[in-house]
């Protein structure tokens, strides 16, 4: 299999991208309809928008971090740089109003920045992504205890509540931001320059320098772009809980790129699509409000998480789609993959 | 409040008594105690506040001359903190304050340790070897006292949540079991929902939220550390309707207990469980005994749990607790501050930038502990391995039922 005919895919995919998402939403609105034989306080309105609310976290981190992945990179800093997001939100923004105009472009600032020295050391270093993004997740975090000692001091901000506890037409503001931001981050990947670059990069980085593109200048951004989408998860985390602490992140990096895959994005990098990434994120939330929600012993309820986030992975992902395809087209046999799946993760380091 | 001084009052005229023994042997003091501060993590605000009190503590005239006070940090696994405690036995510590990951998977360190001439104070958490000392308020039914005042609220029946703390850990386990022990008496209370909040606030939030997304009918919340998110979380369901929370000591928590608006729209409660302060109180005892050779009656002493109902509720004019006051004022202290960072008869050294900074609080000089202590009862897997547990440990302390059930 050549480059040609990955790009090839890649573009016979938009469709089915869109496609992808929009099973997601199905399968998500139908899993609440259906939880309402689980439990009867299920399947109405209050249960979408509590799993809108929750989900949005992920949502914003998965932004990011499926750029980094399309690129065939992958970014284990977001649960300290959101961490780190939140605690100077709650520190230096605090409870006025107006410090938000120059307090939250300031925070994604600094964790843009965060993003990129990843970016600086994943491209001219060339440390491996998982490498780099996992020392500079352990460098801030330690940073992040040694500016608060322990403990965030800070006041939460009134208006950053208001996105949560605040509604219009009985919607929670936060979900208008996250269907912006899921509109605007789809346009940016197929309706820019930058985003049909970025497929390019990830389809095959050698053959998108030869034909003249910026491949590091690419990848760069796509790190910067997740250090930032962090920052803002952290600093909405803040609107939510109302204060921040030290482990406010560590619950969202797995999340975070299992949205992005079971979102249909090919781990691999290349393909895939955000309004995916917004269904997985809206599909794990919904398996997991529903898992808790049944009366067994928390490992058990672990147990099947982790089950359902596999079988997500292996009927969601669309090298499936494509296998099954090529399988159909040609039953002569499958076409190996291996060798061009290793020069696309390999050139990029 | 009461019956938790009781055994207290009576030991004032012993402290003054002893404020003589301190002064005597600290100006001879010539050679520094090397101590180690052993933190499994740091990263919320109970275990830094613990570990401030402490550093203030030993910052303290005259402990700042006497102490050379180091901090290791080791993280939540067992086999960091076994060789953090090997490190400091090769460094001849006099004396180690440590919240242990384990109950007992530090016992054969620390056992070498105690042979070696080396004291060992638990704090909060402990463990079962019995050469260690235990200073925790574990053994003083937060579990079953909390859940009776639950019970109590709802006149003895509805469903609740149960929003626990870590799987697996022994105190989320001691907790629990004294809740349940309780609930079980009463089969109008029905646990529709149970999980685990981690201890965290924002953890314990979106928990909290996922559980009412399933069950918005629920009656009562019995949370464990966390407990100002279960607040948080009814609040963002935009509903009027808030149900009696039980749980910890956080700021944000007593806060909203005392708040007029919430009460109307239902919320009542009680603030108890882990008082950050018992660090400090481990660390004077462990003082005590280096330096004027006290000997304990037992190596394991129950720190008094702290019981604060709405009305008990009571802020704060100043930076300490004072005139029975018990909660700082909105803005003062962030939500998921722990409040019961004061003591006034076992700590009075201590204000708010001793819990906040870590540092002494200006003019103050340790002052003796009361010569008595309680001694906490032998519970299996917390303070002692294989041991037969002495009377009903479930026994209420704070609050009688007032439904039957």
């Amino acid at each position: 299999m050549s480059g040609q005919d990955r790009r090839a895919g890649g573009r016979r995919g938009i469709s089915g991208d869109v496609w992808n998402a929009l099973a997601l939403f199905g399968l998500t609105a139908l899993l609440i309809l259906g939880s309402r034989w689980i439990s009867p306080g299920f399947g109405g309105w209050s249960q979408a928008k509590a799993i809108l609310v929750l989900s949005s976290f992920v949502v914003v981190v998965a932004f990011g971090q499926q750029l980094v992945i399309l690129t065939g990179g992958l970014d284990l800093s977001i649960a300290s740089v959101m961490t780190m997001g939140g605690v100077l939100a709650f520190t230096f923004i605090g409870a006025s109003s107006p410090a938000l105009l120059w307090g939250v472009p300031g925070v994604l600032l600094l964790t843009a920045a965060i993003g990129a020295l990843n970016g600086i050391g994943v491209v001219w270093l060339r440390v491996p992504p998982f490498i780099m993004t996992l020392a500079m997740g352990i460098i801030v975090y330690g940073a992040t205890l040694g500016l608060t000692g322990g403990t965030p001091r800070g006041q939460p901000s009134p208006l950053l509540s208001a996105l949560f506890t605040a509604d219009l037409a009985g919607v929670p503001l936060v979900i208008y931001l996250i269907s912006v931001l899921a509109v605007l981050g789809t346009l940016l990947q197929r309706g820019t320059g930058f985003g049909r670059r970025l497929y390019a990069v990830g389809t095959n980085p050698a053959a998108a320098h030869i034909a003249g593109l910026p491949v590091r200048r690419i990848t760069m951004m796509t790190y910067v772009i997740s250090g930032a989408s962090a920052g803002l998860a952290g600093v909405l985390m803040v609107g939510y809980a109302g204060g921040a602490t030290l482990t406010m992140g560590q619950s969202y990096q797995l999340p975070s790129i299992a949205a992005v895959v079971v979102g249909g994005t090919s781990i691999l990098g290349g393909s895939g699509l955000y309004l995916g990434a917004v269904g997985g994120a809206l599909l794990l939330t919904t398996f997991s409000t529903v898992i808790a929600s049944i009366g067994i012993a928390e490992g058990w309820r672990t147990v099947i998480y982790g089950i359902v986030i596999l079988l997500a992975l292996l009927l969601l992902r669309e090298e499936l789609y494509v296998w099954v395809g090529r399988l159909a087209a040609r039953p002569g046999g499958i076409p190996p993959r291996s060798t061009p799946s290793t020069a696309m993760t390999g050139g990029n380091k | 409040m009461k019956s938790a001084w009781k055994n207290w009052g009576g030991c004032l005229l012993a402290a003054a008594a002893a404020v003589g023994l301190l002064a005597a042997p600290a100006q001879a003091q010539e050679k520094k105690y090397k101590i180690y501060l052993s933190l499994s993590y740091s990263g919320n605000a109970w275990q830094s506040e613990a570990a401030n009190i402490v550093k203030a503590l030993a910052a303290t005239p005259p402990y700042d001359k006497m102490v050379e006070l180091k901090e290791v940090i080791s993280g939540t696994d067992v086999q960091a903190q076994i060789s953090a405690y090997e490190s400091m036995l090769s460094d001849h510590a006099a004396g180690i304050i440590s919240f242990p990951v384990s109950p007992t998977g530090l016992n054969r360190t620390i056992k070498r340790g105690c042979e070696q001439g080396t004291l060992f104070f638990m704090y909060d958490a402990t463990v079962t070897e019995p050469c260690a000392y235990n200073v925790s308020y574990i053994t003083a039914g937060f579990g079953e006292n909390t859940a009776q005042a639950l019970v109590n609220a709802l006149h003895g029946k509805g469903n609740i949540f149960l929003s626990r703390g870590v799987p697996g850990n022994s105190v989320d386990k001691r907790h629990t079991d004294g809740a349940m022990a309780i609930f079980k008496k009463y089969p109008g209370i029905h646990v529709v929902a149970e999980y685990y909040g981690m201890w965290s606030d924002q953890t314990t939030q979106s928990e909290t939220a996922k559980a009412l997304a399933a069950h918005p009918d629920v009656d009562g919340i019995w949370a464990q550390a966390g407990e100002d998110g279960a607040i948080k979380a009814m609040l963002a369901t935009g509903s009027q309707k808030l149900v009696p929370v039980t749980g910890e000591n956080s700021n944000g928590f007593r806060l909203a207990l005392a708040n007029p608006d919430y009460q109307k729209r239902g919320l009542q409660g009680v603030s108890s469980g882990s008082p950050p302060a018992t660090a400090g109180y481990a660390f004077k005892l462990m003082m005590e005994m280096l330096v004027k050779g006290r000997k304990l009656s037992t190596h394991n002493i129950e720190y008094p749990l702290p019981w604060v109902p709405a009305d008990a509720v009571k802020l704060c004019p100043g930076d300490r607790f004072e005139n029975g006051c018990n909660t700082f004022p909105a803005g003062k202290v962030p939500d998921s501050f722990v409040t019961e960072v004061f003591e006034p008869t076992l700590l009075p050294e201590l204000s708010l930038v001793t819990a906040l900074d870590g540092k002494p609080t200006p003019g103050a000089t340790i002052q003796p502990l009361p010569a008595a202590l309680r001694a906490a009862p032998d519970t299996p897997g917390i303070n002692c391995g294989k041991c037969t547990p002495t009377g009903d440990i479930y026994k209420l302390t704070k609050v009688q039922p007032t439904v039957q059930p």
